[in-house]
């Protein structure tokens, strides 16, 4: 899989920051399982946060702090099992998904908002004014022209889109400015099913559009 | 400057990483042998800091005590997950400590790659051995927060120690968004390049 379409650096410096939002952090999570080059560009984000912190002035700790912390451990000396890495399902989707969406996705319970444009609201995640939902896009069916109120950011899981911006494929992760506008088309004879995190709501633009949009409701 | 050059680690008078290479001995030695004595050493060098941060992301002094001891507790605990061939150990307790404070004081989730998996990288074949050269370089890193500008070391700060979110930060500094992403690029890019990365 060639990827050509990552996020913006300060995108990855918010995630090492651990300021970027849980919906957001999810899509950035799927995308840098398949993504070296992010997951290096983290790795050095966080080394600045591991340096910035070692160049914090010392707090002085309570009293007691050392042997609290060996109480602590001798109260509750289970050491928790590693993580298992979730196995990523055969469908392509990222681990970091599978708690949201199980049975992977030839099993997720499609909403069809409009002729050829269809969505799953993944529920559980925080994400303020926003959501995260999966949307698929049948061959040639086009997204209205919509602004964001905030930012969005969309990871192709299958097929492929073409937009203002370029063509994104699987893999691709668009992360787009409030500021900016778009159209995606689905361009392949394959349905493009795209993981969608938004941290407000969508503007649609033109006068169908947003008779639409209470419609679509994103 | 100097290119990193493709060369072994050990010439006698290449740089020493005194306290990097220490933590990283301590580090392995509480993983392989449950040693107190290197987890004391470590608490000494980490625990204040880590205090510290917790303050800075809005605990009170109390609550800032507990959650440093309890990342140390984790770093206890998990000893045997860090791997010195893909983080210096502040970078690895830092991530510890963000996650902690994150799920504590923010009470939110950050969802991340399990970076103890085996694929997070693909296989690089033969020549595994240099592996240990991906950890980012931490000595460049101390020279670079120096020389960073006020104005992105800033941006940095707020969102690393202070938690906020770029849109937070335009509102505190009176900054548009663009500007506050705009200084995160640079002093991001300023920081690979000091790591001998290639823009
Ligand atoms: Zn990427």
């Amino acid at each position: 899989m060639t990827i050509n379409h990552h996020p913006d650096d300060a995108t990855i410096m918010a995630q090492a920051a651990g300021v970027l939002g849980e919906g957001f952090s999810l899509v950035v999570a799927a995308h840098m399982e398949r993504c070296p080059r992010c997951l290096e560009r983290l790795a050095e984000a966080e080394a600045l946060g591991g340096e910035l912190l070692a160049e914090l002035p010392a707090a002085e700790m309570a009293g007691a702090g050392l042997g609290d912390v060996w109480q602590r451990i001798h109260e509750a000396p289970a050491a928790e099992p590693p993580k298992l890495r979730r196995p990523s399902s055969s469908d392509g989707l990222p681990a970091v998904l599978t708690p949201y969406l199980d049975g992977g996705l030839a099993s997720v319970r499609w909403r069809s908002l409009v002729p050829g444009i269809r969505q799953h609201v993944l529920h559980g995640i925080d994400s303020g004014r926003g959501s995260v939902r999966l949307l698929g896009i049948a061959p040639g069916i086009t997204i209205p022209h919509h602004t964001h109120g905030g930012g969005e950011m969309t990871l192709i899981l299958k097929g492929s889109y073409v937009d203002e911006i370029g063509r994104f494929q699987a893999g691709d992760l668009a992360d787009l400015d409030p500021s900016v506008h778009h159209q995606p088309v689905a361009d392949t004879g394959e349905d493009c099913i795209c993981l969608i995190a938004t941290d407000e709501r969508l503007r649609f633009s033109g006068m169908f559009s947003r008779m639409l949009q209470p419609l679509i409701g994103i | 400057m100097m290119q990193a050059v493709t060369t072994t680690t050990d010439i006698p008078d290449a740089a020493p990483k005194p306290s990097s290479e220490e933590a990283v001995r301590w580090l392995q030695a509480i993983s392989a042998e449950r040693s107190r004595d290197a987890f004391e050493r470590l608490y000494g060098q980490f625990a204040p800091k880590l205090k510290s941060y917790m303050i800075r992301q809005g605990a009170d002094p109390a609550t800032a005590d507990d959650l440093a001891q309890e990342t140390m507790v984790q770093v206890w605990r998990k000893a045997e997950q860090y791997d010195p061939a893909k983080a210096a150990p502040a970078a690895w307790i830092y991530r510890v400590a963000r996650n902690l404070q994150i799920d504590r004081l923010r009470r939110r989730k950050l969802h991340e790659v399990e970076l103890t998996a085996e694929a997070d990288r693909p296989d690089e074949g033969p020549g595994g051995h240099e592996r240990a050269d991906e950890r980012p370089d931490a000595d460049r890193l101390r020279e670079l927060v120096d020389t960073l500008p006020d104005d992105q070391l800033d941006v940095v700060r707020l969102a690393f120690f202070e938690g906020l979110s770029h849109s937070e930060i335009g509102q505190r500094l009176c900054i548009p968004l663009g500007t506050v992403k705009s200084r995160m690029r640079l002093a991001f890019g300023k920081l690979r390049a000091a790591m001998g990365e290639q823009l």
